[in-house]
């Protein structure tokens, strides 16, 4: 088995002008790369098969005042020894040029994209440099994340337009969707090229929602941010809180407590749980069957009403903190909880009989919206799409964090990549989410629920400015990741936040290719992406 | 079909089994009742999300649920603004939703009310002046309804919702 120093050799000796350099908390090596040899190294890492690396993150920042200049931060995850590597550049002074990946690693076409809008950076070879989070009216020149860029000034309008993508030929016509379309739900905008009934071609507008979130971040200090990242993607709660606290306890090298870490896995899988059984009904619905759907609405609601008869709010709203959570549970309710998800379990197994047994359901669902795992790899899909398309990748068992050190987690898998499979990976993740809930009540230490990060109100190690750190969190969507770095003063010079959905958007680009448009909002919903998350 | 009988039949009625809604008594403003007189025993809403994190989505879902099942009231989801009575609104008005939220109140029939929902709505909450954030709901659209909450519980969803329809949510 390759450990940690392996592949920092192999780069080495391939690369001899890596300089592999300290710093940067969460567990990883990095290496700071010649702007030049970046495409070499990042294809080198990423094709190299040994490692099944992907590109997990990719994050600009404005390093003023510190440094006159901008870097540009390549995350790699090699998922067969469960490393992680981030690459760095450094741009000097006034160059806003950096080499484009995208023509090698698919994965990087968003994140490049996203770059140039709100640093004004340019990928250079990039072969889609059309604007992505700023849409036509924002005025030229307006790059949001850069330092000088006042984060209060509401926004100028221009005359602008936006090419689609377009397929030419006789017969072909497009369907423009949204971004206000059917149903309860967010807005985005989908445009499908049809010739007959099958979609030949969709693509993607989305960020209506872009709120400014990363901009908003830098207005706060490390320790109250908390409720900004519970409000980036509202079912994601727990998720995006608790990524941003591990971050910022690893940058103030905070511990927290083994109860405090208990708890959080516990409402982490709650909220799973509600949300994957909401999913579950809400794609029966989307074939016209309604009855599972109303039975889900009726366990969702159920575990809803825990949640706020535990902690004050449906949501796990203000849960969790910086260095641990605020809300302990009391004896009778850790006895409470597993006789009421028994109860829920007995329910949902009913249920789940009931569907399978519905050939004509199951018929509507097998073999619509395939995601190939080559797609899926080629995109770097995480969390439920990813598994449901053979990505054996789960970070709570490959990277365990909160209590999971602890626990064996079941990684559920399915190879076929279809509707089907990710309503399966739901349903087998609902009855391990329960098992682990089970096992979490029942292990329950005693102690204190968090670590007090202010002694006469300071941190116990306020870090240097430019310092920062990575974290992870497994969603119940997938692989929510934070990066935080410290300004002066405790305050956040940039925290860059990705949900899963920001990988998974395009990704469903291909797999609804070859389906007919009255199979899309199935698809959407076997997915079921957040666009708030997406669009920041 | 047994199967399915069975757990109807071992399941029975969920519907008003939740918590009643504690939010104040706050009544809705004379003018809104008034402008609402029309839609007394049927009110269709559209909801239009202009940037809220989709907790309050989530909450506008649940209405629709067997448990809070808003259509014994006589509410019901449109697909279509041209179908609705009235609009929810959701989160903080972006700018790339500006434009789209007032085609929407254009495209509504009237008469017709708008409804804010949530923090976000009536005030801009969390992302208050950002570059991104052009203003609360009633900065675009005249808003005559609105219900605070980040997000609002649905049982306190519904008792505006039902006292617009000229009806007490009692369970």
């Amino acid at each position: 088995m390759a450990g940690p120093e392996s592949h920092a050799a192999m780069l080495k000796a391939e690369f001899p002008s890596l300089v592999q350099i300290e710093g940067g908390g969460g567990g990883f090596s990095r290496f700071l790369v010649q702007k030049e040899s970046l495409p070499a190294v990042a294809q080198y890492l990423h094709h190299h098969q040994k490692w099944q690396s992907r590109l997990a993150l990719l994050w600009a920042v404005d390093d003023r005042p510190m440094r006159e200049g901008a870097s540009l931060h390549y995350l790699f995850a090699l998922d067969n020894v469960r490393q992680w590597v981030v690459l760095s550049i450094e741009l000097e002074g006034d160059d806003r040029l950096f080499p484009s990946i995208t023509p090698h690693i698919h994965a990087a076409q968003w994140y490049e994209r996203e770059i140039r809008d709100m640093f004004g950076l340019i990928p250079v070879g990039h072969p889609d440099l059309r604007r992505l989070v700023r849409h036509e009216h924002w005025p030229k020149g307006t790059h949001p994340l850069q330092k000088g860029f006042p984060w209060n000034e509401v926004l100028g309008r221009q005359q602008g337009n936006y090419r689609f993508l377009h397929i030419e030929g006789e017969g072909v016509f497009e369907v423009p969707v949204g971004p206000i379309h059917a149903g309860i739900i967010e807005p985005g905008h989908f445009r499908f090229s049809v010739a007959g009934e099958p979609i030949m071609q969709l693509e993607l507008r989305h960020f209506w929602k872009h709120r400014g979130v990363e901009k908003l971040f830098e207005q706060r200090t490390l320790t109250d941010a908390v409720p900004l990242a519970e409000r980036i993607s509202g079912d994601t709660t727990v998720g995006h809180s608790l990524a941003y606290c591990q971050a910022v306890e690893t940058l103030i090298g905070l511990e927290v407590p083994r109860r405090g870490r208990f708890l959080r896995s516990l409402f982490l899988e709650l909220e799973r749980l509600h949300n994957h059984v909401g999913d579950v009904g809400a794609i029966c619905n989307d074939t016209a069957y309604s009855l599972p759907h109303a039975h889900c609405g009726r366990l969702k609601e159920q575990v809803m009403q825990l949640n706020d008869r535990l902690t004050g709010s449906r949501f796990l709203r203000g849960v969790n903190r910086v260095g641990g959570v605020t809300v302990d549970l009391t004896p009778n309710q850790l006895t409470e909880i597993p006789k009421e998800l028994d109860r829920l379990e007995q329910d949902f197994s009913e249920l789940e009989s009931i569907i399978a047994a519905n050939s004509s359901l199951i018929d509507r669902l097998e073999t619509t919206g395939v995601l190939t795992t080559r797609t899926a790899r080629d995109h770097a899909v995480v969390g439920v799409v990813g598994r449901a398309s053979g990505l054996d990748y789960d970070l709570r068992r490959d990277r365990p964090f909160a209590a999971y050190g602890e626990l064996a987690v079941k990684v559920a898998m399915y190879h076929y990549g279809d509707v089907r499979a990710r309503m399966r990976v739901r349903m087998d993740e609902i009855h391990e989410s329960i098992r682990l809930v089970k096992q979490l009540c029942a292990t329950m230490p005693t102690g204190p629920i968090a670590a007090e990060p202010r002694l006469n109100s300071r941190l116990p190690k306020t870090p240097k400015a430019g310092e920062w750190a990575l974290s992870a969190v497994e969603g119940w969507r997938g692989e929510i990741l934070y990066m935080v770095m410290a300004g002066e003063n405790e305050t956040i010079h940039r925290c860059k936040v990705r949900d899963p959905s920001f990988v998974n958007w395009p990704a469903i680009q291909w797999a609804v290719v070859g389906n007919i448009i009255p199979d899309f909002p199935l698809i959407n919903k076997s997915f079921n992406l957040s666009y708030a998350g997406n669009d920041l | 079909m047994f199967r399915i009988i069975k757990k109807s039949l071992k399941t029975g009625v969920v519907t008003g089994r939740y918590p009643q809604s504690a939010a104040p008594h706050e009544s809705i403003d004379p003018a809104a009742a008034e402008k609402a007189k029309p839609f007394r025993r049927s009110l269709v809403i559209r909801e239009v999300d202009t940037g809220s994190c989709n907790a309050c989505e989530m909450e506008m879902n649940a209405l629709m649920n067997p448990v809070y099942d808003a259509e014994r009231f006589g509410i019901r989801i449109a697909a279509s603004p041209r179908h609705a009575d009235a609009l929810v609104v959701t989160g903080p008005v972006t700018i790339n939703m500006e434009r789209a939220l007032k085609d929407v109140y254009k495209q509504t029939p009237d008469p017709k009310l708008v409804i804010a929902l949530g923090d976000c709505a009536i005030n801009c909450g969390m992302f208050k002046g950002s570059y991104a954030v052009t203003g609360p709901v009633d900065r675009h659209v005249p808003v005559d309804v609105r219900i605070p909450g980040c997000p609002p519980r649905p049982a306190d969803i519904l008792k505006v919702l039902t006292e617009l329809c000229g009806k007490h949510d009692r369970h």
